[in-house]
């Protein structure tokens, strides 16, 4: 590898006749060294077309320097004519001092008839892309931005797949000591395809899950599965307006559901453009179903299969900016063939930066619930109650979480010290 | 030496081809959707990022869902820093046609930033390490790089000499006709972290409640713990540590009235300290004397005891590019009787091995041949099926094992938000 460096290094220089005009005349000229250019790159020039002075001024987060011991950077421009009549441009960056062997090589061509103004705006933009990998670890970064001067699709790209991805997962987690034991299987199969216009979603999933404890010599033992198909479909109509269907399919101990199917064909309205839907949304999302149900267990109203429409209208608002983020959901539903089975959902979370050092976290959940149609005759037994193993009949159900936090003194201390570990960890798995 | 000269010549004519497309798109009209197909490709490995906002803030490249397919893996890891912010390290590794281009840029949070804050600052940095990469491809003649010339506040001197203090306090509540639960908690904490010392001293109270209404009848079930934990380590050189914990608590669960430990303790790190975030191997020795009073007698007819007890731990974590291990053994014994021991093993693996495949296994066991807190009599169901009181036992374990296979598409480019977003499928492991 050294090798291959040392005759690039040859090549280079072979290739070049490079003229050294020392920094000291930039530096002689600008004695005023802006305060700011005390936290930038200390580059030593070194080119033959043009004065370091110019490429100093134009790149802006650069101070010149004369000698290499200075220098964070050594900047080498060089230039060849090619047979074609194309000029052939060489821009290495060699790293000095705290970056050594930060080193890169770029390459920049243009015919030689071109406009010079163009061909000088644009090696110095590559230039400036170059220097950012040591500017970057400066603190002058803060003061220079990139951008893209286009707007793209993100489907500019070469798929042979079409957008299609397909996931399949298996997972299991058991656990136990003495007394208690239990275990967890589940797995997942998902296919989608997102593209601005369209998105396609499908997912087939099943857990099993069982516990068991021994209590005074004998022996409980508790179940709990569920099965589901998801599918969704959207299609784009306007930055505002899309169209789509929800289909499911489920099953689940926990709600006495042996088999519900749930086709509900949906409108959605955003009030803000999609596109702005990482920084704030607040969409109205209306469905309209049919709901084909089986019961495990013989319900409270006598039933052990029935078909209903139904209807639901959530609103969604979202915001996060730089003082916190706030959002808030509220939901409602009611079936066609009785309105006074329905259900109302209202939930909100605040992350808030009060003053600096102070944050509050709130969220909340409150749901009035008139429509638990599968609750089953026989009721919950009471390791039902204490395990939460079943849906269980109620009229409202709510949770709320409050959180506040003061910080001072040194906020601003940079330091790690991880000697002695940090105090536990913490795996999360998700899919 | 042939074969560095042929790769020499190979990287320059490699060059040369890309920057001629370069100038020929500046002659021509500029076609963005053929340049944007030549953008590197990069997998972003990083589970705190917010993906969909640097996927809609960074357009010059494209973004893959498998680390095999990419020009540029983005590796992100972090610690906490003194001031209870982040130290993010994001690692960029060149690969394929930017093999050996490589480069490591930092960002720092602190404790109070915004989510907004953080992610505006991540794809900052990002975009930063990413210019090495772009300048060597044709869509570099789109980017703009300037430069302003405000003049920043000068950063202020440390009155508080690196001390930081958090008063911290929550609530939680939930509930419904048959049940109800509470906890309330608060935490108090004061530290001081520099490259030489590190003090950290916290307390926090926890208070739960859980009401069941059942055929009429009430059953109340509530579990209180308070704890202090104190930390101070002496930085002696880049593998070696020494310092001291104290740890005092009282809580209903273990039937501990009052206990408090001393123990000096010393560590050595077969790695460098600095690669903390990518590798360490850890060897913690702690010796100490366990002073306890019990709220009942236990099933050692005790009320209180003095014990003196050792234990040594052993941490191994790595982070790569194909994924990361971490393992912990713990052991301890009381002096008294050597009889009394515990030991857990906890073990951690996941791994992107080839192309779409990602698998963990995850397990830890302990023997647990310790419980000198354990009270007498029986427990009540609500007790045992709420897990509010430690029972006796002679082992734990968990294990827990998973694999994902995700095929099709590559590119994860687009962020559709329309009717609510979730992930790509596929599945990911997060160790902090």
């Amino acid at each position: 590898m050294k090798k291959v460096r040392q005759i690039i290094r040859v090549a280079v220089l072979l290739y070049s006749f490079c003229l050294f005009v020392p920094c000291v005349f930039a530096q002689t000229e600008q004695t005023d060294v802006d305060a700011n250019k005390k936290d930038a790159p200390k580059v030593i020039i070194d080119c033959e077309i043009w004065d370091p002075v110019f490429i100093q001024e134009a790149i802006g987060f650069i101070a010149c320097v004369e000698d290499l011991k200075d220098a964070h950077v050594w900047l080498i421009i060089t230039s060849k004519e090619t047979e074609a009549g194309i000029m052939d441009y060489t821009i290495s960056f060699r790293g000095q001092n705290e970056f050594e062997g930060d080193n890169d090589e770029l390459k920049y061509q243009a015919e030689k008839d071109k406009e010079e103004e163009t061909v000088k705006t644009e090696i110095l933009n590559i230039i400036k892309m170059g220097l950012m990998r040591y500017a970057g670890k400066m603190p002058v970064s803060s003061r220079i931005s990139i951008g893209f001067m286009d707007k793209v699709k993100p489907t500019d790209v070469e798929d042979k797949w079409n957008f299609w991805v397909f996931s399949l997962s298996l997972s299991t987690f058991l656990n136990g000591d003495k007394v208690y034991k239990s275990g967890m299987y589940s797995g997942s199969f998902s296919a989608a395809r997102v593209t601005p216009e369209w998105k396609i979603r499908m997912s087939l999933s099943g857990t099993n899950s069982k516990d068991r404890f021994t209590f005074e010599d004998e022996v409980f033992k508790s179940t709990y599965e569920s099965y589901n198909f998801n599918g969704l479909i959207v299609k784009s109509i306007s930055e505002h307006w899309s169209v789509g269907a929800f289909f499911s399919v489920s099953s689940a101990t926990y709600s006495n559901v042996k088999l519900s199917i749930n086709p509900a064909p949906a409108i959605e309205f955003n009030l803000f453009p999609y596109s702005d839907s990482t920084r704030r949304e607040l969409r109205f999302l209306y469905r309209i179903g049919y709901n084909s149900v089986k019961y495990r267990e013989e319900t409270i109203y006598e039933k052990s299969y029935e078909n209903l429409f139904q209807e639901s209208l959530s609103v969604i608002f979202e915001l996060k900016q730089k003082w916190g983020t706030w959002s808030m959901s509220l939901e409602g539903s009611n079936y066609f063939h009785d309105f006074s089975k329905n259900r109302l959902r209202l939930s909100g979370e605040l992350s808030l930066r009060i003053v600096k050092g102070l944050n509050f976290d709130i969220y909340g959940n409150y749901r009035r619930i008139r429509d638990q149609l599968s609750l089953p005759r026989g009721g919950a037994s009471l390791e039902d109650l204490l395990l939460q193993l079943r849906e269980l009949e109620t009229k409202y159900s709510y949770s709320v979480s409050i959180g506040l936090s003061y910080t001072f003194g040194s906020t601003r201390s940079k330091v790690v010290n991880p000697r002695f570990g940090t105090g536990g960890r913490s795996v999360s798995i998700s899919f | 030496m042939k074969k560095s000269l042929m790769t020499l010549l190979f990287g320059l004519t490699f060059l040369c081809l890309i920057s001629t497309s370069v100038s020929f798109c500046q002659e021509e009209e500029i076609d963005i959707e053929e340049l944007k197909k030549q953008a590197p490709k990069v997998f972003i490995d990083c589970s705190m990022c917010d993906i969909d906002y640097t996927r809609t803030e960074i357009t010059f490249v494209n973004y893959v869902r498998d680390r095999k397919e990419a020009n540029i893996h983005i590796l992100v890891t972090s610690l906490r820093t003194g001031a209870g912010g982040r130290e993010y390290t994001i690692a960029f590794i060149g690969q394929n046609k930017f093999e050996g281009v490589n480069d490591t840029q930092k960002y720092f949070t602190e404790q109070t930033d915004t989510q907004d804050e953080i992610r505006e600052g991540m794809v900052k940095a990002m975009k930063v390490g990413l210019m090495s990469y772009v300048a060597k491809t044709p869509i570099a003649s789109r980017i703009d790089i300037s430069y302003s010339e405000e003049v920043q506040p000068a950063e202020v001197k440390d009155k508080w000499n690196y001390w930081v203090f958090r008063i911290s306090g929550s609530a939680y509540i939930r509930g419904e006709e048959s049940y109800k639960y509470k906890s309330i908690s608060g935490s108090l904490s004061a530290s001081r972290v520099t490259e030489e010392l590190k003090i950290s001293l916290s307390s926090s109270v926890y208070h739960y409640r859980d009401d069941f209404t059942y055929e009429d009848e009430v059953i109340v079930s509530t579990q209180d713990s308070v704890y202090f934990s104190g930390l101070c380590v002496k930085s002696l050189n880049d593998h070696w540590s020494v310092g001291f914990f104290l740890s005092a608590e009282s809580s209903t669960y273990e039937n501990i009235n009052f206990s408090i430990v001393p123990q000096p303790a010393i560590e050595y790190n077969l790695f460098p300290y600095s690669e903390s975030t990518r590798r360490q191997l850890r060897f913690l020795y702690r010796i100490g004397l366990n002073s306890v009073r019990y709220r009942e007698e236990t099933i050692y007819d005790k009320m209180s005891e003095n014990l003196w007890s050792e234990s040594l731990s052993i941490t191994f974590d790595v982070r790569e590019k194909w994924g990361s291990i971490s393992t912990t053994l713990s052991g301890s014994h009381y002096f008294h009787d050597f009889s009394k021991y515990h030991l857990t093993l906890f073990s951690i693996l996941s791994l992107q091995l080839f192309k779409g495949f990602n698998f963990y296994v995850l397990g830890s066991g302990s023997r647990i041949h310790d419980q000198l807190s354990l009270k007498k009599g029986e427990a009540s169901l609500e007790e045992v099926f709420l897990r509010r009181r430690e029972l006796k036992t002679s082992y734990d374990y968990f294990f827990s094992i998973g694999l994902s296979f995700t095929f099709g598409s590559i590119f994860t480019n687009v962020v559709n938000p329309r009717f609510g977003s979730s992930g790509y499928g596929g599945m990911s492991v997060i160790i902090d």
